[in-house]
């Protein structure tokens, strides 16, 4: 299978060129190691539904369920990896498109494990287009990056100026329970995102490169006392950002501080960031589902229904 | 009496270039930091920064980010300048906006620039700030604070290392003043801060120089959380 020409050009990523030598095993890029997933969400019939599915494996998507009961008509997709995690030399692709005035969440299966690596590494490209009128949640689980693992993922979203998008990475230092030497443990981990309105500006950019030399990763004001963190971006039309920006109390407290988190001001007026660092998962959660929260209650006159007792 | 072996021949501009240079590394020129802290406020009351030690740490993450980011659109704007390219410099000025979270981050980044530009134009002969300064007037270009910095430095003739650590410098300033003025700490400290930290400059720098604007990183998630805590801060001195 030929590979994708986005995947093709994260090859030639400048972080990446150290790590450019094959597994022992299966070689990059080999057929069963590229995974593809694109899923099309359309209005039918007076609701969304997913219209058009293709994967590739060890990514899968079976059906859209329409489980959550505070949102019934909002068809949701699970991302699954069937490969229990990201190997070196894997290659994934993911393209999400909704349609006008649709509506979809994406999420995944379980937290994105990114394996030790002793030769090349794993990338990923994801697209995400949002049409006028349109919602999208997508919102998917931790990243988990073990010792020694090379991660790089490309992340391009197309939003219409009166389109919601809740999308963002949750990320963790290591697996902290596991081993000291975890913690930023890893060799390389490069999260980039752009957003780009229909007609092509481009309006908001960031990349997190954390590389396994960075002496600062210990200091106070990156992440000592803390092994999770998230970036979760709110694009919506300005009026939408104001109401969701007044409502959410940003956590500074700093007794026993178990998180912190805030929301600022994309520029452009692109939307909302929501930053959070937290001493475990569940404080990061936390945080991200209070916004959540209030971004599908503003957006969509929605809330989201009752935590389940094991999430 | 013996031969003066030492003495330099003068290059035409070269001392010229350097008090300009030293000018424009002020930190009291009138672009507007005193107004900011860059985000000490903020940390010195989430109890991220307490002390001489955690201060220092502050400063070099901020530098050191700043090379990763700023720096990059710096770099641009000054290679740009120097080609008589407008169209390069209006490209790192909207690549640099297009990254920068947080209004007051933002608010920061627009007011210096363009006070540094009205500042340049006001006390000396910048062809390419008219042009842009126009442009941030008519809304065409946001009018970021390194691009025009880099802009007005190239054009005294620094080569794009020396104006480096102009802009290096000016953050690490901004910061220890604030920190004066914000903190139990002393003159002495903050020199010898200071001082310490201008040894990242040249790895910095390396780490940095050939790097495109697609490229500008971060990765500070505490100090990103900050960002938004000033914000809704109550009680405070500085503007971010």
């Amino acid at each position: 299978m030929p590979l994708h020409e986005n995947l093709g050009q994260m090859d030639d990523a400048r972080e990446l060129r150290s790590y450019q030598d094959q597994p022992a095993q299966m070689r990059a890029a080999a057929h069963g190691k590229i995974g593809e997933l694109r899923l099309g969400f359309a209005m039918r019939n007076g609701r969304t539904e997913l219209c058009d599915l293709y994967r590739v494996a060890p990514l899968l998507v079976q059906q859209a369920l329409y489980w959550d009961e505070a949102m019934p008509e909002l068809p949701i997709c699970s991302i699954i990896s069937v490969g229990g995690g990201i190997l070196q030399g894997d290659r994934y692709k993911i393209d999400i498109t909704v349609g006008e005035g649709a509506c979809a969440l994406v999420n995944s299966q379980s937290a994105n494990r990114v394996h030790r690596m002793d030769a090349n590494y794993a990338s990923q490209h994801q697209t995400v287009h949002v049409e006028a009128g349109a919602y999208l949640e997508y919102l998917p689980d931790f990243t988990i990056p073990y010792r020694g693992s090379r991660f790089i993922n490309q992340t391009e979203l197309v939003v219409a100026e009166d389109a919601t998008v809740l999308y963002g990475e949750m990320m963790m230092t290591g697996r902290k329970h596991h081993h000291t030497d975890e913690r930023f443990g890893l060799d390389l981990l490069s999260m980039a995102v752009s957003v780009h309105r229909p007609d092509g500006k481009k309006i908001f950019s960031e990349k997190i490169l954390i590389e396994n030399d960075d002496p600062t990763v210990d200091f106070a004001s990156v992440m000592k006392g803390f092994d999770a963190f998230a970036n979760i971006m709110c694009l919506t039309p300005p009026d939408v950002a104001a109401r969701i920006q007044s409502r959410f109390e940003g956590q500074f407290e700093t007794e026993e501080a178990r998180a912190f988190a805030g929301v600022s001001r994309l520029p452009n007026s692109a939307g909302l960031m929501l930053r959070v660092v937290g001493v475990e998962t569940y404080d990061v959660r936390k945080q991200v589902r209070r916004f959540w929260t209030i971004v599908r209650e503003e957006a969509r006159g929605r809330t989201l229904p009752k935590e389940f007792l094991w999430s | 009496m013996a031969q003066d072996n030492t003495k330099i021949p003068v290059t035409p501009g070269r001392m010229v270039r350097l008090a300009r240079l030293l000018q424009f590394s002020d930190s009291t020129l009138p672009v507007g930091s005193f107004a900011f802290s860059n985000g000490l406020e903020s940390a010195i009351q989430m109890e991220v920064v307490t002390d001489g030690k955690s201060l220092q740490e502050f400063v070099e993450m901020a530098v050191r980010q700043a090379a990763r980011m700023d720096g990059i659109a710096f770099l641009h704007a000054h290679r740009a300048a120097a080609a008589g390219d407008h169209d390069g410099i209006l490209a790192a000025d909207h690549g640099l906006w297009c990254r920068r979270v947080g209004e007051e981050q933002q608010q920061m980044l627009a007011r210096m620039g363009r006070k540094f530009a009205e500042l340049s134009l006001r006390i000396g002969d910048f062809p390419q700030l008219i042009d842009w300064l126009a442009q941030i007037k008519s809304g065409q270009t946001p009018g970021c604070f390194p691009v025009g910095q880099a802009v007005a430095l190239a054009q005294l003739g620094a080569d794009e290392a020396e104006a480096f650590v102009v802009h290096q410098y000016a953050i690490a300033a901004m910061i220890l003043s604030a920190a004066l003025r914000l903190m139990r700490i002393d003159h002495l400290e903050t020199q010898r801060i200071l001082f310490t930290v201008q040894e990242r400059i040249e790895q910095d720098y390396e780490a940095v120089r050939d790097l495109s604007l697609d490229e500008m990183s971060v990765f500070a998630p505490v100090f990103d959380v900050l960002v938004a805590h000033h914000t809704t801060a109550h009680v405070r001195l500085f503007m971010n």
